[in-house]
């Protein structure tokens, strides 16, 4: 071989990430955070998921613009809905008051006897159309005489009044010049509301409209003002954008800082092309392993994965480092190889409670790092000595005394039982570690979006949903029938004020069986002009008066039903009913939204109550906290097979449960003062702090082996292992301490508690490290 | 016509004599300068889908700058109230009372600003919601108004207030086939 060693190591990294680099992009990539939703055990939870995943909230967008005069919060909203509509990504904008198209309002003026509430036998007998007329009549005198005209002939029964009335809504926000204003205390802010086209959480989709929001904007010229955003689609789509931006910034940052860091240490660029072998080979097997057993990759996954494997870096390091004078890169790794492989076994082997976890993402996550860390031993193990050939890579000595410091420390071994035993009963006596119990909390979107959701919510009156029931039919006419009964049997309710309102589809468009029911009531073109005939006897009405309400009854007795598919063609209408009515899965399913709930248990007594098969009500709360439990607690159990897992191979490695135990006790105090003090600092636990405490175990699992080994060498030995260590440890310190500098829950979670952990873990292994015989 | 004509043909002379005032500003500055009045109306309203006119009287009040009370008194008794962008309607015989924001009514708002804004001499506000023609002088006036809005138009086609020295004295308003004549008598 006359190719000099660094120019080997780069040709190997280059060709391994090149390879990954291929995968990559062979792989589909896919960004839907759901993926990191806990898996549904339940009819009810898995209702509440495909909600939560594709549902009607998904598609909801809210903005807010606030920081200027009124006048100019109103052009901006105008300039911001022109956009969105422009656009063509939304099916509805609204930031003012609720208005048809004309085509839209002639449409549902056709067929105002099939649609309105009021259509009932009764209304069309001559009792009740004399008092229509003499109310149309006195109306005609009033001052409001221009309004009822325009109708007031050609539907003198008022049916298309009625159904106006629901259509375009009270208006409940406040309105200045012509948009919605919300009054706060630190200022006017505009109101918009839109829905994203189409069904589900495309995250693609809700990229583009965050974009179009954001261009149309900034487009307008805002000035001061401020845009804000809520809704929950578009919430995660941004804050999964923002994980993959803080990613990104931390690995590259991280990346520097451990370069800096292993220059300064070993004083060879040599050094970070042999690190840079195993990481590669890493990614590689990581990579590879993930997409054949799950045909495609998630980012979040891949990103996190890769964060994972920076341990990866020890591997490398270790091999250098416990290098002996004159040993040969090859004879070293072979003598550090069972210590190694050990340590890569044990903590590949902690990564499966994420396999068992059942959330996708983190099942990725898990079979990711696994595969990943085994890959870049291997790399350790088999790749690198012969790239590395007869190069040598010193390793310089630590500030001499921290290296007193280090050594010293088996001597304070009572204070490092000690510690870990008294966080642990503090811990206990407070009642161990508090779980957290809210799905919010685990979702990726920072609490501040959150908060500012809810506020954009409460100024536009959008209704709170507690509770919330669906209805599941072969098809959208069954599931109309079906949430038209639903409703009749909960009306009581509504009527004694329990329950402030009732929302589903059939509300907004009638099942067809119900516009065929009120088609039905309408009488007799003769039978109707004789009525009308007897109602206007004593009126001042011209006998022609009322000629295009009786055609237009004429015609509607004959009209076909208006369907939720004859809706094509107007938008606006569409756009309220779909949100409540839509294909799921292969059925249809017609939502049933209680608003204003004052009395939850006389709602849920109801709901008991009712016998239709289709019929699924949820509690959102209770269920979601169901949800994160379980998965919580299946994780635990996994945990602890992972556990038992790593505690059997580590037992067959050292030959023994005694050395074994030996060995993961440091590790064990390390991981449960990390739970106290991650208590202490009022951390509630969650899901992705379990995640990270199985990927301390994985780094650990180094320290405690290969000091733990070391304990009995002569001094020198043991400097080497602490040195080694030691590197490593900062090396990890480096890229989780900036992980816990985010904002972001989720990495901040995952960073605090390994940056907490390594440090507890590497001080631990080396003051409980067996003692060097005595000579 | 001549109007319009009139005001075409000042237009180039306006600008000469930088700021010389038209008649439609000349009567629009006369009419604001009436702070306050009230006055007795009649009114007749000819539907084409009634036999004969709905015929009405009451009271109508006025004060800057922006509030107007229409009360009529026989056959209902009503109150029209106008006060910023609040319309309230009040019918006391029945109980009914309905009050609604002028800026959420795009299809009320002309209507309402036709009579009030030239009651207070706005000519910037008219001119947002109407075409606006005038014939004869500030002293014996005839001001055409057309909505500027399509939807305001299928409804009513044309608001005429006639009147004499800075006082407004009819008002026919053409809605659908129909039209209503407001006729105002000085107290």
């Amino acid at each position: 071989m006359t190719l000099r060693p660094w120019l080997r190591l780069l040709a190997a990294a280059l060709l391994l990430a090149g390879a990954a680099a291929a995968l990559l992009r062979a792989v589909e990539i896919r960004l839907d955070m759901a993926e990191f939703l806990p898996p549904a055990r339940t009819e009810a939870g898995a209702f509440l998921l495909g909600e939560l995943r594709g549902g009607a909230a998904t598609s909801l967008v809210l903005a807010a613009i606030e920081g200027a005069p009124v006048p100019e919060l109103a052009r901006l909203s105008h300039a911001l809905a022109a956009a969105l509509r422009a656009s063509g990504r939304v099916g509805l904008v609204a930031n003012g008051p609720a208005d048809l198209p004309e085509d839209e309002r002639d449409l549902l003026f056709r067929h105002r006897y099939l649609l309105s509430p009021v259509v009932e036998p009764a209304l069309f007998e001559t009792p009740a159309l004399h008092a229509r007329l003499e109310a149309l009549l006195d109306g005609l005198r009033s001052s409001a005489a221009p309004l009822l005209r325009q109708v007031g002939f050609a539907d003198p029964v008022g049916a298309f009044a009625a159904l106006a009335a629901r259509w375009l809504g009270p208006a409940r926000i406040e309105l200045q010049e012509g948009v919605w204003i919300a009054q706060r205390p630190e200022g006017p802010r505009a109101l918009l509301v839109a829905r994203i086209a189409g069904q589900g959480l495309d995250v693609a989709a809700q990229r583009a409209v965050l974009d179009v929001l954001r261009q149309g904007f900034a487009a307008a010229g805002p000035g001061p003002a401020r845009l804000l955003l809520g809704g929950p689609g578009l919430l995660s789509a941004e804050a999964a954008a923002v994980v993959r931006a803080d990613v990104q910034l931390v690995s590259l940052v991280s990346g520097l800082l451990i370069a800096g860091f292993l220059l300064w240490r070993y004083r060879s660029l040599l050094m970070l092309a042999a690190v840079a072998v195993p990481l590669a080979a890493g990614a590689l097997a990581g990579a590879a392993a993930t997409a054949l057993a799950f045909g495609h990759l998630h980012a979040a996954a891949l990103g996190f994965g890769m964060t994972m494997l920076g341990v990866a870096v020890d591997y490398p390091i270790l091999l250098v480092s416990q290098r002996r004078p004159g040993e040969s890169a090859a004879a070293a790794a072979r003598r550090i190889w069972p210590s190694l492989r050990l340590a890569a076994a044990a903590a590949a082997a902690g990564m499966t409670a994420m396999l068992g976890s059942g959330f996708p993402g983190l099942q990725q996550l898990g079979l990711f790092a696994a595969a990943g860390l085994l890959g870049a031993a291997l790399a350790t193990r088999f790749l690198l000595p012969a790239l590395l050939g007869e190069a040598g890579i010193a390793t310089r000595p630590l500030p001499a005394g921290l290296e007193r410091a280090l050594l010293a420390l088996p001597r304070a071994r009572a204070a490092a039982l000690a510690l870990p035993l008294l966080a642990l009963a503090g811990l206990a006596t407070a009642g161990g570690p508090r779980w957290e119990r809210d799905l919010g909390a685990i979702s990726p979107v920072p609490e501040a979006a959150r908060r500012l959701d809810g506020e954009l919510r409460a100024d536009l009156g959008a209704p709170d949903v507690r509770l919330l029931a669906a209805f599941r039919a072969p098809d959208a006419e069954a599931a109309l029938q079906g949430a038209e009964r639903v409703a009749a049997l909960l009306a009581p309710l509504v009527a004694a004020g329990l329950v402030g309102e009732i929302d589903h589809p059939a509300r907004w468009l009638p099942s067809a069986a119900t516009q065929r029911a009120r088609q039905a009531a309408l009488p007799e073109d003769a039978l109707l002009r004789a009525r009308m005939a007897e109602a206007m006897a004593g009126l001042p009405f011209r006998a022609t008066a009322f000629d295009r309400f009786l055609a237009d009854v004429a015609a509607s007795r004959h009209l076909a039903p208006l369907l939720p598919e004859s809706l094509g063609a107007a938008p606006v209408l569409r756009a309220r009913l779909e949100p409540l009515l839509a294909p799921r899965g292969g059925a249809w399913q017609a939502l049933i939204l209680p608003s204003d709930v004052r009395d939850m248990a006389a709602l849920r007594a109801a709901l008991r109550a009712i016998e239709e098969p289709g019929l699924l009500a949820v509690e959102v709360k209770p269920e979601t906290e169901a949800l994160v439990a379980a998965a919580t607690s299946r994780a635990l159990v996994w945990c602890g097979v992972g556990g038992v897992l790593v505690l059997g191979l580590l037992a067959a490695g050292l030959g023994g449960i005694g050395p074994a135990l030996r060995t993961v006790l440091p590790l064990g105090a390390a991981l449960g003062l990390t739970v106290a003090l991650l208590a202490l600092l009022g951390e509630k636990l969650m899901l992705f702090h379990l995640v990270a405490l199985l990927l301390l175990a994985g780094v650990g699992m180094d320290y405690a082996l290969f000091l733990g080994r070391a304990g009995t060498e002569a001094p020198e030995g043991r400097l080497r292992a602490l040195r080694s260590v030691f590197n490593c440890t900062l090396t990890t310190l480096l890229t989780f301490g900036l992980l816990a500098l985010c904002s972001t829950p989720l990495l901040r979670s995952i960073g605090l508690t390994v940056a907490i952990g390594v440090v507890a873990a590497f001080l631990l292994a080396a003051a409980l490290a067996p003692r060097p015989a005595p000579r | 016509m001549i109007g319009r004509r009139l005001l075409l043909a000042l237009i180039p002379l306006g600008a000469a004599a930088a700021r010389a005032e038209t008649p439609l500003e000349a009567l629009m500055r006369r009419l604001a300068a009436v702070r306050a009045d009230e006055v007795a109306f009649a009114e007749e309203k000819a539907i084409p889908e009634l036999d004969l006119p709905l015929a009405a009287t009451g009271t109508l009040r006025w004060q800057a700058p922006d509030r107007l009370e229409k009360r009529t008194e026989w056959p209902i008794r009503e109150v029209l109230r106008i006060e910023g962008d609040r319309l309230t309607l009040e019918r006391p015989d029945q109980g009914v009372r309905r009050s609604l924001s002028l800026d959420q009514s795009p299809e009320i708002r002309p209507l309402v600003e036709a009579i009030r804004a030239s009651l207070a001499g706005d000519l910037a506000t008219l001119r947002r919601h109407y075409e606006i023609a005038m014939e004869g002088t500030p002293e014996a006036f005839r001001l055409t108004l057309v909505p500027l809005s399509a939807r305001v138009l299928a409804a009513v086609q044309r608001i005429v207030l006639a009147g004499r020295d800075a006082r407004i004295l009819e008002i026919d308003t053409q809605e659908g086939g129909g039209t209503t004549r407001l006729r105002i008598t000085p107290r």
